[in-house]
């Protein structure tokens, strides 16, 4: 089991820091101060972090703040970005209008 | 559902390059790209670029896009445009979302070449209106014809903060600072020194700290930060901006082969969350390969290599050609691709510090530090050297792969070698015409033509020029040193264009002879004024 | 139009579509056809496009190729459109965004 994964390994109290109110995740609007707590409440993967806060939900799905994400999960939990486990990749990779995408597959073959 | 033998996402410069060396072994291939334009970032690329001629060396970005859209549509490769992959599902399904449709299609290989996305850092105001990334900036002035702004600060060392940096003030805009929270310049030196010569200070250590603005960017302070990236009390300044440029690095964007079940790796060394492939782009799924950015930030020119292998490879993965002519072409592009990862920035030099050339040379800390080579440093390369009359005097100090220089001259005064880094040597017997070839020809604007002693007590210096207005002959001004100040009176004794110069004006100065070896760079009297 | 670039060093005469006048927030301010309308904006002086849902902090032009979404504005009474990426059309009524609404926060 890496490190990431070891739930019984103790990361300690969250502690308020001077930036907390940093924005991170531009389109919902999650600050950092939002996002380290969630680590302290059990969220240590990016997608428990997105499901938790919306960070990285919104309308750019999380291609500006992702890294931005992960570099904070890690330093709270005190191990390398790389570690942390990424965000699930799925349909649709870019926003896109409900109507569109409920008449998937309802155009003409070119 | 439409059938292709292969579908490539993403008609970046990689992209392109699959899809030609594919189509042209009889694959029937579609590139998809979510842009209204193809060539990736090509089209934003003004400079020319390094390497050498199998690298479409001196080239302009642009051009090379130009080169490699014809290439595709004489291989015969379909480019659909404003068609964005939103999917990538099992048996390599693709869902494409065009217009207003979805549309479905069946692939029998696919090629991802989706490049990567610009990082960001965060400081107090980084969500302030004229608060841009670099590649937006690119964006807005090569694209679209609009300054990003008129007073800039640029955040970021590395190629692409230096090659924006000099770009902004090509079309006219102030580069008021450029910032980097790493003690060293991260970029080549070349770039580096052709920004702090037109009078860019560079600010290493340094990083911001806050932007100032309550509806947009009004100004920005800086401070130094000690080795622990902390700030240094006391060592604030400040900027009256207008555009905070970010050049940060880059994230590959793979979201699309980890959808896809490829098994991935987070590395990096090559910028972040990647496929785990083989140096030919085999994914971890048969048939599925990754090529340019997605697999590892490089530049442009290895990209359009790693397209081609992947382009080959999936020529044999369909049977399209044998092992035989696989292998063959596979190792071509192994030399094309090696050749490109040598010297001090090579991919396995990342994070090093390296202070002697391979020549055995100190590198010049100066460089490192400020963005030029200082005046007592510049002799010690093998490049500069000193006789009577007209000759090249070539401040290249870092062993980057590039050889233009040593093909341009037509007297041979300019040696390489065959180790493609090696820093060019200025050969003493060649007999300099003063045509001016080398300077143009360099990529990195780091050759001059100087005439120490033209015997009334004044110099020439001949230096490439790539700004507007263009200075006329007799035009007076002052000549700037390495490092962007003022060092002498100067007056523009000639100004020469030519196609073979490609954009690339030579102008020459004439100074007074003591300042024949720290001139570097010529401001007009009155535009210092005017801008 | 002091924000637009007339002749590059490198890329020559910068081309443009034909001329046309589009509103912003109801004043009518001229573009040219094609262009995205993030170019427009700029070249007009416009540096906010919204203002976010929860803080009201103004956002303008950040990527300036659809990927960030900070761009985004109300346009022709569509909201949350990328208009960095949007071509310019004749007689478009482009808004500021506030949330997702083009009312100001107060009016809403």
């Amino acid at each position: 089991m890496n490190s990431v994964n070891d739930r019984s390994r103790d990361i300690g109290e969250y502690v308020p820091a001077e930036d907390d109110d940093m924005l991170i995740c531009r389109c919902e609007e999650i600050t950092k101060g939002e996002i380290r707590r969630a680590v302290h409440d059990g969220m240590w993967t990016m997608t428990e972090i997105r499901r938790y806060l919306r960070a990285g939900m919104g309308l750019c799905q999380g291609q500006t703040c992702s890294w931005l994400v992960k570099g904070i999960v890690a330093r709270e939990l005190g191990v390398s970005p790389a570690e942390i486990e990424p965000a699930t990749s799925r349909v649709p990779m870019r926003p896109i209008e409900m109507h569109i995408f409920a008449k998937e597959g309802d155009t003409d073959e070119e | 559902m439409k059938r292709y033998d292969l579908i490539i996402v993403g008609a970046g410069p990689s992209g392109l390059s699959a899809a030609i060396e594919a189509a042209k072994k009889g694959l029937n291939v579609i590139v998809f790209d979510e842009n209204e334009k193809p060539g990736g970032q090509l089209f934003k690329q003004i400079h020319k670029f390094f390497g050498s001629k199998e690298h479409r060396a001196k080239v302009r970005g642009f051009v090379i896009g130009r080169q490699l859209l014809e290439e595709a549509a004489e291989a015969g490769v379909t480019v659909k445009l404003n068609a964005t992959v939103i999917g990538l599902y099992q048996d390599k399904e693709v869902v494409v979302k065009q217009g207003a449709g979805i549309k479905h299609y069946k692939a029998d290989s696919v090629v991802i070449a989706t490049g990567a996305a610009e990082n960001m850092v965060l400081f107090p105001g980084w969500t302030l209106p004229g608060v841009i990334g670099a590649g937006a900036a690119q964006t807005m002035m090569n694209l679209h014809g609009i300054l990003p702004g008129k007073k800039i600060l640029m955040l970021g060392s590395g190629n692409v903060g230096l090659v924006v940096s000099f770009q902004l003030m090509q079309c006219g805009c102030e580069v008021v600072a450029l910032v980097d929270a790493a003690p060293r310049v991260g970029g080549y030196g070349v770039h580096a020194s052709k920004v702090a010569r037109c009078g860019v200070p560079f600010y290493l250590s340094h990083t911001i700290v806050e932007a100032e603005g309550e509806e947009y960017v009004k100004g920005v302070t800086i401070a130094e930060v000690d080795d622990k990236f902390r700030f240094i009390p006391g060592t604030e300044k400040h900027f009256e901006v207008d555009t905070i440029c970010m050049a940060v690095g880059l994230s590959p964007m793979s979201q699309l082969l980890k959808m896809a079940g490829a098994e991935m790796t987070d590395d990096p060394r090559r910028g972040g969350q990647v496929p785990v492939c083989d140096k030919y782009g085999r994914t971890s799924i048969p048939g599925v390969f990754a090529a340019g950015d997605v697999s590892g930030i490089e530049e442009a020119s290895s990209a359009m290599i790693e397209g081609r292998m992947a382009g080959v490879i999936a020529a044999q993965f369909l049977g399209y050609i044998d092992k035989e002519e696989l292998d063959k072409e596979l190792a071509e592009l192994d030399k094309a691709l090696d050749g490109l990862r040598q010297g001090m920035f090579a991919p396995a030099n990342r994070g090093k510090l390296i202070e002697k050339t391979e020549e055995g040379i100190d590198i010049s800390s100066n460089l490192l530090k400020k963005g030029y080579v200082a005046d007592d440093e510049i002799d010690r390369f093998p490049g500069v050297t000193h006789k009577k009359g007209i000759h090249p005097v070539i401040e290249c100090t870092q062993n980057i792969p590039c050889n233009p220089c040593q093909d341009a001259c037509p007297k041979k005064c300019i040696s390489i070698g065959d180790n493609i880094t090696s820093l060019p040597i200025a050969v003493y017997e060649g007999d300099c015409i003063g045509c001016g070839m080398c300077v143009a020809s360099c990529s990195g604007q780091a050759i001059f033509l100087v005439d120490e002693d033209c015997g009334d007590g004044s110099a020439t210096i001949t230096i490439p020029y790539e700004f507007l207005p263009l200075p006329k002959e007799g035009t007076k001004g002052v000549a700037l040193g390495r490092n962007g100040h003022v060092v002498c009176e100067a007056e523009v004794v000639s100004v020469r264009s030519a196609t073979a110069f490609d954009k690339t004006h030579l102008l020459t100065m004439r100074v007074p002879k003591e300042y024949a070896m720290t001139a570097r760079f010529f401001k007009e009297a009155e535009r210092e004024v005017s801008r | 139009m002091a924000d637009r670039i007339e002749e590059h060093p490198i890329l020559g005469v910068v081309e443009k579509g034909r001329k046309v006048c589009f509103s912003f927030d109801g004043k009518e301010i001229e573009g040219y056809e094609g262009e995205p309308i993030a170019a427009a904006l700029k070249a007009a002086g416009v540096m906010v496009h919204r203002y976010t849902q929860k803080e009201h902090k103004p956002r303008g032009i950040f990527c300036a190729i659809g990927r960030c979404t900070d761009c985004v504005m109300i346009v022709d009474g569509v909201p949350n459109v990328r208009t960095c990426i949007t071509p310019l059309k004749e007689g478009m009524a482009v808004r500021t965004q506030y949330g997702v609404s083009d009312k100001a926060f107060e009016e809403q």
